[in-house]
């Protein structure tokens, strides 16, 4: 008896909730994404104040500190107090290079993972929304840039306009932050037009486009406003689960020696010259400190990715 | 009963044996090691045997191959002990009688042939006069490339009296000529093999072997017609893999000095691995007893005072070179500063600290002009570099025209550099970088896998290098001279003159290379005064250009005059370095 009455006395008028507030509900449960949020924001501020931390240290990315952080052979010395994660294979600060890394790293996933989603989405959504002879022909384009060997290219393009200043057609491709950007983002769109064409091409059938496009709403008007609305989630999913890909594909360019130029630190270029010559047997720090640095940021991005798919959308399954 | 007493008293015997083998290998180190013919002497390389033509003598021109040619396989008609030092680059007869008759004023050569020495299987048959003949038609052949054809330019023609005499006969007296017809592309060459082949990098798989060794299953060659020589292959030869060598039969030691060959394993094998971790902890574990492989910092941390590490003088100069027609090297101040600022001291800590070499002061290493210059460090002999004199240069320069020591010159802004792609070179670029930024020379370091050919060809304008390096052909300095500063040898690709001193606007138009011709100083007049000397006043002549080359012309930053080294396996119980090549001794070693 008792019973019933608390239950009657405690009756809360039941909330409308926004899907906003519905996501936030469920994503702040889940732990491992809030790790992975908490990891990148570190990292993005690590990587924004990198300038100042090195000042604070007192030692900049391109210092050279040979006659104290190398023995008599020019082999790199370990940590110590002022150098926390030792000097690398140059006799540089690895831990101003980690954190300059941070940046290049986060500024080639953004930048390549925003061009990529860019061209991505257009084509996708034009393809599945017109279909027909459009939709053809852009899949079939798509389908001609995944079949193109993408770390071949990168090599080549590397070798062939890293040989003179001007670069190639006529200055146009030059090794650099710049060529790595257009390779990452040149090779992952198709992935994004494929995932979004065939969201759009549901989407173009449901009820509320229908209703659209019976009011006489222009095709324009129905890809702004009530298409690309829907392609929101799929999108940012994707996006985040494209980042920690397109660190590594860096990475892995900067190992293979290709685009960036000796003075940007990258977290690739420096795992590559640890392994270089066996040096990581005597010198581990080299490998370990830009390693973790690139595990962390990669795992971080894909637990927030799927942290924010479970959210946004909890009924698929993993 | 006897019979297993006796067993056991041999396993007890043999384990007495073991026990002292071994315990006198520990402490070991007084006590010399037991040469002895026999077994394989295997060595693990970082590269192909392809070299730069396919391992055909005529256009070979590697140090690594003149050392395999010269020790194991190709006598030539004057040759070396393959010992280290001065020794080693002194010439001996080998297939000649003696060091041969000049006569003519110079300009004819003539050496006898002793008899006995023949060629390996299939031919088996004593080396002529002829072969000598041909081997210089091939050089002479256009079509079959020989990179060093430019040495025999002075030769007009090669008389053979008779089967045992060789006369050449020169446009002009050539101090060094002997050395010349020491390079294995001089050697002799049987036309019935080697005429088969008029293309260039195609003799080599076949090569025919008038050395102590012999390329494995060359008995097997039928070389009684061209189209059969030209079907077939040797097993011993895979340029992309092995190159295995047997005993030649056909070799008398009697004709051979053991000065000059000991031959004491049996067999070669030269093994291609690129993983050259690999190598050394095969080198370690006595898996294989030699390398020819970059001998990495950490490498000469773990074995520094053994007696595995063998380090010898390299005869090898290692600069950065300058194009004297790009902007801002087109200044002889510019260049002067350069020299001035860089610190050698930590480019040489890249490359393993003082246990890689000695600091380079100037062009040619002291040893190739006989110590004339030992000392002589104009930009100072630390290597730390002297800032203030780099900026009273600078002051010096158009491209300073406020006079504060530093370029400010649009053209010292991201000045194009490139570099090589192993670890030593990409930590030599923050210390290039660091030093030319003090006198206000910021560089664009591009760090490519092959940083030779864009500097190879002068079209491309590369105006700075931070990659070359220059070791001699044979002990004469012109050597370290003619083929890098000779203006009339630059060739639109696979140019050796990186700095284009001496180019013309004729030769410019040719090789398509754009710039400040007018800006490059010429020596084309100083190496001719020299080449035609010999003895004393050629080596006095040398080093007067090397003075004037390190200060006035100063094409080069010459910085490390490096060592030649190799870790051998504890399984090696005599080892020797060839002075001439640069290289290992193969005809001195001996294998446990």
């Amino acid at each position: 008896m008792a019973k019933v009455t608390d239950v009657a006395v405690t009756h809360v008028p039941v909330v409308g909730r926004t899907p906003r507030q519905l996501f936030w509900g469920r994503f702040r449960q889940d732990k491992a994404a809030l790790f992975g949020g908490g990891v990148i924001i570190t990292l993005v501020l690590l990587a924004t104040f990198a300038g100042v931390i090195s000042n604070i240290v007192g030692h900049g990315p391109n210092d050279v500190y040979q006659s104290t952080m190398t023995d008599d052979f020019g082999i790199p010395k370990g940590p110590n107090s002022s150098f926390w994660f030792g000097a690398d294979s140059a006799a540089r600060d690895l831990f101003v290079r980690v954190l300059y890394g941070a940046r290049t790293s986060l500024l080639v996933a953004l930048f390549a993972t925003s061009v990529s989603m860019t061209i991505g989405v257009t084509v996708g959504v034009v393809a599945g929304y017109y279909r027909g002879f459009a939709d053809t022909l852009l899949s079939r384009v798509s389908d001609v840039v995944l079949a193109m060997p993408q770390l071949l290219l990168a090599i080549g393009i590397g070798a062939a306009c890293g040989q003179t200043a001007q670069g190639c057609v006529g200055g146009l491709i030059q090794p650099g932050l710049g060529l790595v950007v257009f390779v990452i983002s040149a090779f992952t769109w198709p992935y994004v037009a494929r995932i979004v064409r065939s969201t759009t091409l549901s989407l173009r059938e449901k009820e509320f486009v229908e209703a659209a496009r019976s009011l006489g709403a222009s095709d324009r008007r129905i890809i702004v406003r009530e298409i690309l609305p829907n392609l929101v989630a799929p999108i940012t999913i994707y996006a985040t689960l494209l980042i920690p890909a397109n660190i590594l594909f860096e990475a892995g360019l900067s190992y293979l020696g290709l685009g960036l130029p000796p003075d940007t630190p990258s977290w690739g270029q420096a795992i590559s010259s640890a392994a270089e010559g066996g040096l990581y047997r005597t010198t581990p720090w080299l490998m370990i400190f830009p390693g973790i640095f690139l595990i962390l940021t990669t795992l971080a991005f894909n637990l927030l990715g799927d942290g924010l798919r479970d959210a946004i959308d909890p009924r698929s399954d993993r | 009963m006897k019979f297993k007493l006796a067993v056991v008293a041999g396993v007890a015997v043999l384990a007495a044996v073991a026990i002292a083998a071994s315990a006198s290998a520990r402490p070991q180190h007084a006590t010399a090691k037991k040469v002895s013919a026999g077994g394989t002497y295997r060595v693990e390389w970082e590269s192909s045997f392809d070299f730069t033509d396919g391992f055909d003598p005529t256009g070979e021109y590697l140090g690594e191959a003149f050392g395999i040619y010269s020790n194991l396989l190709v006598r030539t008609l004057v040759g070396y002990n393959h010992v280290k030092g001065a020794p080693g680059n002194a010439l001996v007869p080998d297939v000649a009688t003696d060091l041969g008759k000049i006569s003519n004023g110079g300009k004819t050569y003539t050496f006898k042939i002793k008899p006995g020495v023949k060629f390996g299987p299939p031919l088996n048959r004593q080396v002529t006069s002829a072969d000598f003949a041909f081997a210089m038609e091939r050089i002479k052949d256009p079509k079959i490339g020989a990179q060093y054809g430019f040495y025999y330019n002075e030769v007009k023609n090669v008389e053979t009296p008779d089967a045992s005499t060789v006369v050449y006969n020169l446009t002009k007296p050539t101090g060094d000529f002997r050395y010349r017809i020491a390079m294995p592309a001089a050697g002799p060459m049987p036309k019935e093999v080697a005429g088969c082949f008029t293309e260039a990098a195609k003799y080599g798989r076949v090569l025919i072997s008038s050395g102590p060794y012999m390329l494995e299953g060359s008995d097997k060659l039928d070389a009684s017609s061209c189209d059969k020589v030209a079907a077939s292959t040797i097993s011993g030869f895979d340029g992309e893999k092995v190159l295995s060598l047997v005993r030649n039969p056909a070799y008398q030691p009697g004709t051979d000095s053991t000065k000059a060959r000991e031959n004491f394993p049996d067999a070669f094998t030269f093994t291609v691995n690129t993983n050259t971790d690999d190598i050394y902890a095969k080198i370690a574990r006595g898996d294989i007893e030699d390398e020819v492989a970059g001998e990495t910092p950490t490498i000469l941390r773990q074995y520094q005072g053994s007696d595995q590490l063998k380090t010898n003088d390299g005869d090898r100069t290692w600069y950065l070179t300058m194009n004297t027609t790009q902007p801002p090297f087109d200044d002889v101040h510019v260049r002067r500063a350069t020299n001035f600022v860089i610190d050698r001291v930590g480019l040489r800590k890249a490359w393993g600290g003082p246990a890689a070499g000695a600091i380079a002061t100037h062009i040619a290493p002291d040893a190739i002009l006989n110590d004339k210059l030992k000392g002589y460090a104009p930009y100072g002999a630390s290597g730390k570099g002297d800032l203030a004199k780099a900026k009273a240069e600078m002051k010096l320069s158009k491209y300073d025209a406020n006079k504060d020591g530093l370029c400010d010159a649009k053209v010292c802004q991201n000045l194009f550099t490139v570099q090589g792609e192993s670890a030593i070179r990409i930590a030599m670029v923050p210390i290039v970088e660091a030093s030319m930024k003090k006198i206000g020379i910021k560089l664009k370091t591009r760090v490519l896998k092959d940083a030779y050919t864009p500097i190879q060809t002068p079209s491309l304008n590369i105006p700075f290098s931070l990659r070359p390096g220059w070791g001699k052909d044979y002990a004469d300095a012109l050597t370290f001279y003619g083929p890098l500063f000779d203006g009339r040898t630059i060739i639109p690709k696979g140019n050796t003159n990186y700095s284009l001193l001496g180019i013309t606007p004729a030769i410019a138009k040719k090789v398509r290379a754009k710039g400040n011709i007018a800006a490059a100083p010429s020596v084309n007049a100083d190496l001719d005064k020299c080449a035609p000397l010999v003895g004393g006043p050629r080596v006095s002549c040398y080093a007067t250009l090397d003075k004037k080359l390190t200060t006035q012309i100063v094409p080069w930053v010459p910085y490390l005059w490096s060592y030649s080294q190799t870790v051998v396996s504890k399984n090696v119980t005599k080892w020797e370095f060839d002075q001439f090549g640069g290289t290992i001794a193969y005809a001195h070693v001996a294998v446990k």
